[in-house]
């Protein structure tokens, strides 16, 4: 199964967790399934419209979502998923 | 992570805070030293590379460490958390900001965002020499 990467400060809402297999053929479909699993993840990666947060990044292995088919970008059983925040800022 | 700082004056510069997270605390144990990949004026901005942040994201895995913060530095001003760190920074991580001033190391702050990112809390740093000799 594709496995998803839970970045360490969100691992207190995915039962402690620092990764987490589960079943999906599409980005969307996994992550799906990854707030459904852990309800209270959704609220940190997904807007109250239902969009994923603007500083939140997927990457299957090492590509960006956003350089593919975004959501609807496909995985396969080997793939892994990464959830990486935009970092920036300045005085 | 001072020294960093000092060396990317009179521009900011940014890294990642590896260590272990415990109950009400965070030990940082590595500093990664990540590129300031903004592309204008460095002197009062900082971006990091997403690829870059899951380079060192791995490398804390590889290592069996975590990745618990973002250090950056505000070169001839305080390290305070403004507003424009406060709307471009995820908010899941603490972010340690240092004051450097005419070039060296003044001193240094951490905070905690909310999810909202509109209000960020202060954290308490203790070096190293302090947790090893709390009565002093």
């Amino acid at each position: 199964m594709p496995r998803i990467l839970i970045p360490t400060p969100l691992r207190q809402y995915a039962g402690n967790l620092d990764s987490v297999e589960l079943n999906g053929k599409t980005v969307g479909e996994l992550l799906g399934a990854l707030t459904a699993e852990y309800d209270e993840l959704r609220r940190h990666l997904y807007t109250g419209e239902g969009k994923l947060r603007s500083f939140v990044n997927i990457y299957v292995n090492d590509e960006d979502i956003r350089h593919l088919d975004k959501e609807a970008t496909s995985v396969a059983e080997a793939d892994t998923i990464s959830i990486v925040p935009s970092i920036a800022g300045g005085r | 992570m001072r020294a960093h700082a000092e060396q990317a004056y009179p521009n900011e510069c940014c890294g990642a805070m590896l260590g272990r997270i415990g109950s009400g605390t965070k030990l940082v144990q590595r500093a990664v030293a990540l590129d300031n990949a903004y592309a204008g004026s460095q002197k009062a901005r900082y971006e990091i590379r997403t690829e870059d942040l899951l380079e060192a994201d791995l490398l804390a895995r590889r290592d069996g460490l975590d990745l618990i913060g973002i250090y950056h530095s505000h070169p001839d001003c305080d390290a305070y958390f403004s507003r424009t760190d406060l709307q471009n920074s995820c908010p899941w991580y603490s972010f340690v900001v240092m004051s450097i001033r005419s070039g060296r190391f003044d001193h240094a702050t951490s905070w905690l965002p909310n999810p909202e990112q509109t209000a960020a809390e202060p954290e308490q740093i203790v070096y190293p020499e302090e947790a090893a000799c709390p009565e002093s």
